[in-house]
């Protein structure tokens, strides 16, 4: 498969400060989650992916152009939206996305239309015709990712989308970039701390960490044990059961905060195991459903691993 | 669900250019500002004079375009129609005044704008025409030049002191920038699209009235012909236009681009006049006072002192670049003010470069 974006060995320092450090970045066609702590260096990495700063050493490609020298074709072919508020005071919805759409060179009266039919589309009603001040921080949100749609870019970069929006408008919002890459084969670079909507959505992670890039793999190998993992909620005699298990060769393992128990074994058959030694210690199983790596544990075990690795 | 909700569609169009998405920040500018109640109050007082000025050239034209005998009182007229019925000689002129007499031409223009700084350019000019067709060219320039100086001017301080101010400086503060730059904009349809905006309120309140001012010029001439030895008039206002846009709005859109409060840019933008204008004029009072002369006496204005501290005051730089614009003085004597206004452009140009792009560097 081709990559969108292909970064090689990129440096980019203020002064000082190096904000990247030899970072280098393939990223596939998909939608890919972007995870960092504070000040990892993910807006530094968008800005260099819009070609809007050059970098101090390193080079790549984004959606087939050279980074910063063809900044122009990039951002014709890129949908930004970021993750500050901004607006233009005095105009209102409609006004935004429309002047948003011109500015992408979309002609004004098409660009009216068109704005239209992105807000129908994000569910923006009546409200479109109210001054954006007047809006609230979710209305906001999607007034932004409208914009950054109006002019149909073949790829997507999208800064804390959901940030600021309730449950309802969130999952809606997700839904909506899931639309966009499967029914309309766009891209899309996830960058947010929300780490269950990367889980809910995207097919590839990127973890920033320090300025490198200490992760990069698509979620469903992430997602994957190192051997064969079951979670098991049961009810019956537990001392008996975890006995049994032992027996059978297979580690059991407490969660915490969770009456169930981690199962874990070296065989493919290990679910016909489970479902013997429940039977010999005649325990009734409720679930018995594959573990998998929380995304959770996965980030946080490779920042702390960044900040090892640096002190 | 809206009725007309159709999901997301492709988009099949074709994207336009540069020019079009300048024109774009330039039109939604316009918009925007147009809504400020305060601008529009002062666009519509910005047309008033354009009745005075309109006032002038009917008078200029009544007393120096139509032919002396039309001038004369009826009992004279009287008097010539009973002579030359009696000798069949005319004495009566179907001349003009310009034709006649020149040096007379200028006395009454002399006597009619007396009160006007700088008209003794405009005597000085008809005195010294080779013909009635080049004194009424300098006549009408320097009409037209009094409009852009001495009314438009103190207008189009307000009016870009009310619309430039906010327009960086709003983009900075509600991170709009990132609504441009994120898009295939680069600083110079960004800048220029911005500069528009001031550029076609000056437009119009004094390129459009002065060129209305001009075709009313015509229609009030003896001939309609006289449009074709007055062509350059136009092209005179064009540039001075220019001249009037280039530095006010760099400067004010460099100010803009220092601060996210566009008050303190509005603030420095008259403070620029205010106190550059003032310190001239109190060399000027001082010059006055030691040579025992008031003040608007034009030995006070043609001395030394006070036209080497001149380009202090960014009015005065614009009047003489514009008097040079309409063929009232020599670029030498015009040199210092053209340089410092090229000046101010090309600094303001070069911070409002560095400026409108330092969010994305951060």
């Amino acid at each position: 498969m081709e990559s969108l974006i292909q970064l090689e060995n990129i440096v980019k320092s203020y002064r000082s400060t190096t904000a990247l450090n030899n970072v280098n970045l393939d990223i596939q066609p998909g939608i890919t989650g972007l995870l960092g702590p504070n000040g990892a260096g993910k807006s530094t990495l968008i800005k260099i992916i819009l070609g809007l700063i050059r970098v101090t050493e390193g080079s790549g490609t984004v959606l087939g152009c050279r980074l910063y020298r063809d900044g122009r074709s990039i951002r014709n072919k890129i949908g930004y939206m970021p993750e500050d508020d901004c607006y233009i005071p005095g105009m209102t919805g409609i006004e935004v996305v429309q002047f948003a759409g011109t500015l992408s060179g979309i002609p004004t009266i098409e660009a009216l239309r068109r704005g239209h039919e992105i807000l129908d589309f994000c569910g923006v009603k009546q409200e479109r015709y109210r001054n954006i001040e007047t809006y609230s921080t979710g209305m906001r949100q999607k007034i932004k990712f409208a914009a950054s749609i109006v002019h149909d870019p073949e790829f997507l970069i999208l800064d804390e989308p959901t940030s600021g929006l309730d449950p309802e408008e969130r999952e809606a919002l997700l839904n909506r970039i899931k639309i966009l890459s499967t029914q309309n084969n766009k891209s899309v670079v996830l960058s947010t701390h929300i780490l269950p909507d990367v889980q809910q959505i995207c097919d590839q992670v990127v973890i920033l960490a320090r300025g490198q890039i200490r992760l990069n793999d698509r979620l469903e190998v992430l997602n994957q044990t190192t051997s064969p993992t079951v979670t098991v909620r049961f009810e019956g005699d537990r001392a008996e059961f975890v006995s049994r298990l032992k027996r059978a060769r297979l580690e059991a393992k407490e969660i915490p905060g969770s009456d169930a128990l981690q199962i874990e074994g070296s065989t493919n058959d290990l679910t016909a195991q489970v479902w013997k030694a429940a039977g010999l210690a005649n325990v009734a199983i409720h679930s018995l459903v594959p573990a998998r790596n929380s995304l959770e544990e996965i980030f946080m075990q490779t920042v702390k691993e960044a900040s090892v690795a640096h002190s | 669900m809206p009725i007309h909700d159709l999901g997301y569609r492709p988009w099949k169009g074709t994207l336009l250019g540069a020019v079009s998405r300048t024109r774009g920040i330039a039109a939604a500018g316009i918009r925007l500002i147009g809504k400020n109640r305060w601008l529009r109050r002062v666009m519509i007082v910005a047309w008033l004079p354009v009745l005075y000025w309109g006032i002038a050239f009917f008078f200029v034209g009544q007393t120096l375009e139509q032919p002396v005998q039309k001038q004369l009182p009826q009992a004279i007229k009287q008097v010539e129609a009973a002579v030359e019925a009696a000798t069949g000689e005319s004495i009566g002129s179907e001349q003009t005044i310009l034709q006649l007499d020149r040096k007379a031409a200028a006395d009454r223009i002399h006597n009619m704008f007396h009160w006007i700084p700088r008209v003794h350019l405009l005597t000085r000019a008809v005195r010294n025409a080779e013909d009635d067709v080049q004194a009424r060219n300098y006549i009408w320039a320097w009409l037209l030049m009094s409009f852009f100086r001495y009314s438009q001017a103190v207008l189009i301080l307000m009016i870009v002191g009310f619309v430039a101010p906010s327009l960086v400086s709003q983009d900075l503060r509600s991170r709009a920038y990132l609504l441009y730059f994120s898009r295939p904009i680069g600083r110079l349809e960004y800048i220029v699209g911005k500069l528009a905006v001031p550029a076609a309120y000056i437009m119009f309140v004094s390129t459009f009235p002065a060129l209305m001012l001009y075709f009313f010029a015509i229609l009030m001439s003896p001939s309609i012909d006289v449009f074709w030895t007055t062509w350059d008039i136009p092209l005179r206002i064009s540039l001075s236009t220019i001249v009037l846009i280039l530095p006010t709005t760099s400067l004010a859109l460099m100010l803009s681009s220092l601060t996210e409060e566009s008050r303190y840019a509005s603030f420095a933008w008259f403070a620029t006049w205010v106190l550059g204008h003032g310190a001239w004029l109190a060399i000027l009072v001082g010059e006055a006072i030691r040579q025992g002369l008031q003040p608007r006496n034009a030995a006070v204005a043609d001395s030394e002192m006070v036209k080497m501290w001149s380009p202090l005051s960014f009015y005065n730089n614009l009047g003489d670049v514009q008097s040079w614009i309409f063929g009232f003085q020599s670029f030498s004597e015009i040199m210092p003010a053209f340089f410092v206004l090229t000046g101010i452009t090309v600094i303001s140009f070069a911070i409002l470069f560095r400026r409108v792009a330092a969010p994305l560097r951060a």
